[in-house]
């Protein structure tokens, strides 16, 4: 809880911190970079637990299947109301189809899943990471010469980013269902003509789009999530401290490179 | 919470159970705040603090998080339009009227959520682990109209604010991907024929109700925090999970009554 | 006065309390002993409403708390002084840690309070630490905050839990004598938890033992030394023999 600051002193305060802003980002896009590098020296020969996989497959995957596909059904129709004005006003009806799969499948669709799976799975694993190394439990696995990063990390990255993709293409499906029947209801957009003006005009490139884009998001999120849970200090709050900085330094991630791709994948 | 469920085996019907009984909980916890809303002791000082503590940490965020979903956004309507009609002339207007009636409070509430909410579940969540909600308890302080309300009026005026001024950045670095990829420059870019006054009523009270539904929601995760370090870590992740979802269940909601009572064009 | 009858609370299939019945008359000092584990600080948590019991009743000052909701409970929640076995200190200032409850429950100046928090440090040996932040502290201090917190409001009853953890005899002891000199004063109630068994019985009335959740001993500081009862015996008297 700080205490509210002069004016004055926040004007003068900014330079100081951005430059910390600045040295924290190079520590922890280096903290990230070794994260990776350690990964991948794992990958080959690769040596998975399978036991740990599939287990962070089920709780990451299985379980987000319900928050993806309600917040996916909620954003399809969000999306055809906020169009429906202006399809009304172009008379546009045959163009909402390919409007919807297109903005759904190259950018709604990775993103908002980004960024509940960010949410519900990236802080989740922070916070477990984070709890096993305030109570010493990761040491205690160097103890017994089981090697952290092969055992906790490797199947976690692997399951997040599969996961990351698969729930992608599933939301993607929702999300049209949910944007399919809402024209239906609103606009009287029959679903025959929706398909046909999606499958018309999409280019097969516009799906691939968004699936490079989640499996960036989700390697994003996998290395952000390992690296705050592992980089966990200072007991309860710093575990709290711990989810809160990963959240949001994913959430950045996401965006940026979500920004990034967007450009380059044109 | 049950999409964030602990426990490693749930049916999809006490799934749904779940969800409706955290938002009967959420509910509750929203009563009882409208109540010392009315009837509360304020500390002196500390509702300022509250919006300091969320302008602090999330106004830098959100900048940089809205001029990359601007850029985004205005990159993808000009692909779209592109391929329909390659004319440009209206793509600023168009960009305005959407940011000011919807993007701007719903795509932002969702960084805004991630930031906000997960530092108000994390900072009560701890005080409920180390037992300081109890002793607040022991002084008369119902933890709501301690913790819970100066975060609400917090959260919905900073977040308004916040929200506010990510569009403007939205808006600049739209443009600023206007003139570079479509080249449309900033003056025909800067087009506010289609903005109405609904748009605006429409798009502050979106911005309105996400702010006081992050605090709501996650004060309540807060609150029910239990099970030490690790409980206060579910706790983060369950109130970023569930403002999400909230905003978009609401952004639904508004945005039904907003097409029929606050005519777009 | 405070009273349990039957009263049962379980965490999950975790059962802590299983059927404790127990009265404390008033203006009396009740000791609460029993090994880790056993429910006491759940019991404290029970009398003080923060918890509700599964089943059974509890009475303060022979109002029932049961059927009160959280702002009727708020009420009876300000005769109660409480000291929490992990401290609880909220993260402010030693002074505005024990001014707390004043400011919450009475109006005074802002010149009162600092004599009454002043007054307060001195009583538990503490004297001019008001600007000192509570967790840069050493815990037996951190357990004197707490003390000075939950006596600052004079409640007319007092649960202390571990009083004297962390803390070196002769500082043990001046908080015995503090707890003590303070409910004679006063006439509180008073009930304490300690691990330091021989200690609390110096100034206990009554004393109950809780044991896997049930009072397995209930009566006055000569009734327990005296007890026949091999695991009240083997506690009070501190043996390695038995069957604790
Ligand atoms: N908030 C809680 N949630 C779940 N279980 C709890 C909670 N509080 C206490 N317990 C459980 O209740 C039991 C009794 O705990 P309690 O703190 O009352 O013990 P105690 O007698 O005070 O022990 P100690 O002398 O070690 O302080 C323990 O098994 C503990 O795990
Ligand atoms: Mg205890």
């Amino acid at each position: 809880m700080g205490a509210p600051a002069a004016p004055v002193g926040v004007l003068l305060a900014l330079p100081q911190r951005v430059g910390a802003f600045l040295l924290a980002l190079a520590t922890q896009i280096g903290g990230v970079t070794i994260l990776l590098g350690q990964i991948l020296r794992r990958l080959n020969p690769a040596r998975i637990d399978r036991h740990e996989l599939f287990r962070n497959l089920n709780r990451m995957g299985v379980r987000s299947v319900p928050i993806i596909s309600a917040t996916a059904a909620f954003t399809g129709g969000i999306m055809v109301v906020q169009a429906a004005p202006f399809v009304e006003q172009f008379n546009a009806k045959g163009f909402i189809g390919w409007a919807a799969t297109f903005t759904t499948f190259r950018e709604l669709g990775p993103l908002l899943i980004g960024l509940i799976f960010n949410g519900r799975v990236g802080a989740n694993n922070t916070a477990e990471l984070g709890t096993m190394q305030v109570t010493d439990q990761v040491d205690a696995l160097r103890a017994l010469a089981i090697d952290p990063i092969a055992y906790l990390v490797v199947p976690r990255v692997l399951a997040m980013i599969s996961m990351m993709v698969v729930l992608t293409i599933l939301g993607d499906a929702i999300a049209l269902g949910g944007a399919m029947l809402t024209a239906d209801l609103l606009l009287d957009v029959d679903p025959r003509i929706f398909w046909a003006s999606a499958i018309e005009r999409l280019e097969t490139w516009d799906f691939f789009v968004g699936l490079i884009k989640s499996l960036l998001f989700g390697v994003m999120i996998a290395l952000m999530s390992c690296y705050y849970g592992l980089a966990t200090r200072g007991g309860a709050p710093g575990v709290g401290r711990a989810v809160n900085a990963s959240v949001v330094a994913s959430a950045a991630g996401v965006f940026i490179a979500d920004y990034f791709s967007t450009f380059v994948l044109d | 919470m049950a999409f964030t469920a602990r426990a490693e085996n749930v049916s999809p019907l006490a799934a749904l159970k779940n969800v409706l009984q955290d938002a009967l909980a959420v509910a509750r916890v929203g009563r009882r705040t409208m109540h010392y809303l009315i009837r509360g002791k304020r500390e002196p000082g500390s509702v300022a603090r509250q919006m300091f503590a969320i302008g602090n940490q999330s106004l830098f965020f959100m900048c940089i998080t809205m001029a990359f979903i601007g850029a985004i956004i205005t990159f993808q309507t000009g692909l779209q339009s592109k391929k329909l009609v390659p004319d440009f002339s209206m793509i600023g207007a168009t960009y305005l009227k959407l940011l000011i009636r919807d993007l701007a409070a719903s795509v932002g509430a969702l960084p805004l959520a991630t930031r906000v909410g997960a530092g108000i579940a994390a900072e009560i969540g701890s005080m409920v682990v180390t037992e300081q909600v109890d002793a607040l308890r022991m002084c008369a302080a119902d933890p709501v109209d301690y913790l819970v309300v100066p975060r609400f009026i917090a959260s919905v005026i900073m977040g308004t604010v916040i929200l506010i001024i990510g569009g403007f950045v939205a808006y600049g670095s739209g443009m600023l991907v206007a003139q570079l990829m479509f080249d449309v420059s900033p003056h025909t870019f800067t087009n506010l024929s289609l903005v109405t006054m609904g748009d605006l009523v429409l798009g502050v009270s979106k911005a309105v109700t996400y702010g006081g539904a992050i605090a709501l929601v996650s004060g309540q995760r807060g609150l029910a925090t239990f099970g030490g370090s690790e409980g206060v870590g579910w706790a983060t992740t369950e109130a970023v999970v569930g403002s999400c979802f909230a905003i978009i269940v609401l952004n639904l909601v508004i945005s039904t009554i907003g097409y029929f009572f606050v005519p777009a064009l | 006065m405070i009273r349990l009858e039957d009263v049962h609370l379980a965490f999950g299939d975790n059962t802590v309390l299983d059927g404790v019945s127990l009265e404390v008359p008033p203006a009396c000092i009740y000791a609460l002993i029993g090994p880790g584990a056993a429910g006491k600080s759940v019991l404290f948590k029970v009398v003080a409403g923060l918890l509700r019991p599964a089943s059974g009743k509890v009475f303060v000052d022979d109002e029932e708390l049961g059927p009160l909701n959280e702002i009727e409970l708020a009420r009876v929640r300000k005769k109660i002084g409480m000291l929490f076995q992990n401290y609880a200190l909220f993260d402010m200032n030693v002074a505005e840690n024990i001014a707390f409850p004043l400011r919450r429950l009475f109006d005074l100046s802002e010149e009162e309070i600092a004599e009454r928090v002043a007054e307060r440090l001195e009583r538990v040996a503490l004297p001019g630490t008001e600007h000192r932040i509570p967790q840069s502290m050493s815990g037996g201090q951190k357990k004197r905050i707490g003390v000075a917190r939950a006596t600052i409001a004079r409640p007319p009853i007092v649960l202390y839990d571990e009083p004297t953890a962390g803390l070196d005899p002769v500082t043990s002891q001046k908080i015995y004598d503090l707890v003590q000199e303070e409910q004679r004063a006063q006439d509180t109630t008073v009930m304490v938890i300690s691990s330091d068994v021989a200690g609390v019985l110096t100034i206990a009335d009554r004393v109950g033992m809780l044991h896997e959740g049930r009072l397995i001993f209930d009566g006055t500081t000569d009734d327990a030394k005296a007890s026949t009862d091999p695991a009240v015996r083997q506690f009070v008297h501190g043996l390695t023999e038995g069957p604790l």
